[in-house]
């Protein structure tokens, strides 16, 4: 626990909150002050727009800690503000709310915008409250009451304030509070994942969709057999993709495993199983597992279909065909074409591992999880050939 | 919807902060607005032990004009850019940028360094100060470096910086008067993360001629050289497509839809800088 201490609405507060406590939660909890509202909670929505140092900030993205020695406005502290009442007055006149629930931060973010805007354009209006989600209005009666307000002030002859009059730089709410330092021991370390027993995939292929499907292809310098024979043996195959190992019998069709992989400052350990098809005559195998990350509650299913095609100089092009589907948190946050870099980066390394392995200049111990920025992209960039890339679903930031 | 616990500093100076970050028995991630560690940290998606906020160095916050550079501290926010609290050496480049990105309650703690140590492809910041040739300045455990933002991002989320450094601050050179400028990113939604930007820089007082495709995926795809983008023709005529598309599909973007709507941006772009 840390103390933090703060105005809110003109009134020194102090309080005990864990260093992980948002602004809203803080206002909200400790506070009672509970009309500022948490929608999406990812900064999305804006809900929870709040005045920090008289601008408007994401009170569910800010951490009350990191504001120590502001001064917060809420919803609460625009009853007796002059725009303020002309807000209310506006929005009741124009309709511009149903549900309520989009309301306060809508009011923080159109009273910062009469602030500052020169004129009452309504599409630089539409355009400036764009960060605040309202689901009932259709927004018309938003922008009206918001243009109305800021035409009216403007006809009065009070003059648009650019920057809301802040001065001190950096981000709002931050330069007013003491030091702290880090606490002399070491954290503890996030608590070790236990490997459940994974289930089975006995699901059928037959009516699953993949979300997003993808294709790639790479070359191996070595012929079609000593790749085939490779491939079956799966633990073999899970040493050379980064961040991938398989547990127990690693020649038989079911297989139990874990997947790690690291992406800048996200980590995620997929733990699974995997169930493997062979056919010898056409040189492909179908790989379909799903497994789960426990630290962010994602859970993915996926289907790998390859083939081995041999080329005319002895070397053997292997051709993926990937469809998954990722549901959690990970999946709220994915982004499709992230996603395919990540895929390059991993296909790569694991191009590049199964090359030395064959050639037999690779040492047996497992490739680390992926680390882009360690990755020898370039080595193998000319030989990766990307066959296709669907863009499928892209999501908000 | 609650981030993981993880314990809190807000060391007073960069050599404290430093040395948090170099601490290897523990995940430690630096923190400045937040605006998209935010977001990640709430999804738990970022399991940090120790979060070293970074607002209170009063370093990061720093201005420095000299007659051909103006030199922002990492923790200079998108709205001081835009609302002009800090100088511009650009023409009003960045000032447009700056008010371009995701919303005023983000801008209001969002920070230029954070936006480019994040390494989203989609962020502005990492196309737009590529395309300016800004450099990103960098402190760690022995000293400081320098490292070119065209060259920053390494993938997604990953940048050049190694474990424990900070970056501090930008470089931004000052443009020539006669300097043309042309931005364009593409978004289905006003405010949300680029799918495609065009970013074009055209100072031939200086001898340079810059063009930056980004929101690629990945690093942004960087032309050094704009010059041989317009197919042996003037800068600023029409843009040889073949041979942007071969540089698209060299850096892994092989669609070709794709491929129409980041060219597009970047056409925008050029007919921006060269309207007036």
């Amino acid at each position: 626990m840390t103390t933090v201490s703060l105005t809110i609405n003109g009134r020194a507060v102090t309080a005990e909150a864990e260093p992980r406590m948002h602004l809203a939660d803080f206002i909200r909890e400790t506070q009672t002050l509970t009309g500022t509202h948490l929608g999406c909670e990812h900064g999305v929505c804006g809900a929870c727009t709040v005045l920090v140092d008289g601008v408007p900030v994401r009170s569910c993205i800010t951490y009350a800690v990191a504001c120590s020695g502001a001064s917060v406005t809420t919803v609460e502290g625009l009853d007796d503000d002059e725009i303020g009442k002309e807000l209310r007055a506006a929005f009741t006149r124009e309709h511009a709310l149903q549900c309520g629930y989009c309301t306060p931060g809508m009011l923080m973010s159109a009273r910062d915008l009469v602030v500052r805007a020169p004129d009452a354009d309504e599409h630089a209006i539409r355009v400036a409250m764009s960060g605040n989600l309202c689901r009932c209005t259709g927004y018309v009666g938003i922008v009206r009451a918001i243009q109305s307000v800021i035409a009216d002030r403007r006809a009065r002859g009070i003059a648009a304030v650019p920057g809301a009059g802040r001065t001190a730089l950096g981000p709002a709410g931050s330069g007013h509070g003491e030091a702290i330092a880090a606490r002399v021991a070491a954290p503890a370390v996030t608590a070790a994942v236990v490997s459940r027993e994974p289930a089975a995939v006995s699901e059928s292929l037959a009516d699953w969709q993949p979300q997003t499907r993808f294709a790639r292809s790479f070359v191996v310098n070595h012929a079609v057999d000593a790749v085939w024979d490779f491939f079956a043996d799966t633990g073999a195959v899970a040493v050379c993709l980064p961040g991938a190992s398989v547990s127990g019998d690693t020649s038989a069709r079911n297989v139990a495993g874990k997947m790690r992989i690291k992406v800048g400052p996200i980590t995620a350990e997929f733990h699974g199983a995997a169930e493997i098809d062979r056919d010898p005559l056409t040189k492909s195998g179908t790989i379909q597992g799903s497994g789960r990350d426990r630290r962010s509650s994602s859970a993915t299913r996926g289907v790998i279909r390859y083939r081995l095609l041999p080329q005319g100089d002895g070397a053997t092009e292997v051709e993926l065909d990937v469809g998954y589907r990722l549901t959690g948190p990970l999946a709220q946050f994915s982004r499709s074409d992230l996603v395919n870099d990540i895929a390059s980066r991993l296909i790569a390394a694991f191009a590049q591992n199964v090359e030395a392995r064959l050639s037999g200049t690779a040492a047996t111990a497992p490739a680390a999880e992926l680390n882009a920025g360690r990755l020898f992209f370039s080595v193998l960039a000319e030989r990766i050939k990307t066959r296709l890339s669907h863009l499928f679903g892209r999501r908000d930031g | 919807m609650k981030p993981v616990r993880f314990d809190y500093a807000r060391p007073a100076d960069l050599a404290a902060a430093v040395a948090l970050g170099g601490r290897g028995d523990a995940v430690v991630k630096f923190i400045a607005g937040g605006q998209s560690l935010g977001p990640m940290l709430n999804l738990r998606l970022v399991q940090p032990d120790l979060l070293v906020d970074i607002t209170a160095i009063a370093e990061l916050k720093r201005v420095d004009q000299t007659a051909d550079a103006l030199i922002l501290g990492s923790c200079i926010t998108h709205a001081d850019i835009e609302d002009g609290r800090v100088p511009d050496v650009t023409g009003g480049a960045m000032r447009a940028v700056a008010a371009g990105i995701a919303y005023r309650a983000v801008r209001n703690r969002g920070t230029v360094g954070g936006s480019l140590a994040h390494a989203d492809p989609s962020a502005d910041w990492i196309s737009a100060l590529s395309a300016l040739g800004a450099q990103a300045i960098v402190h760690g455990a022995r000293g400081e470096r320098r490292i070119a933002v065209e060259s920053l991002m390494t993938g997604v989320f990953e940048s050049g910086l190694e474990p424990g450094e900070l970056l501090t601050g930008v470089e931004i050179l000052r443009l020539s008067p006669s300097a043309r400028w042309g931005y364009y990113k593409h978004c289905r939604k006003t405010g949300e993360l680029a799918h495609a930007i065009g970013a074009y820089l055209d100072d031939p007082e200086r001898g340079v001629c810059r063009a930056v495709i980004g929101a690629t995926g990945t690093r942004p795809l960087v032309f050094g050289d704009a010059a041989a983008l317009f197919g042996g023709g003037a800068p600023g005529g029409a843009i040889d497509r073949g041979f942007a598309e071969r540089a698209m599909a060299a850096h892994g973007m092989a669609d070709a839809i794709e491929q129409q709507i980041h060219f597009a941006c970047l056409r925008r772009a050029v007919a921006q800088a060269h309207r007036a």
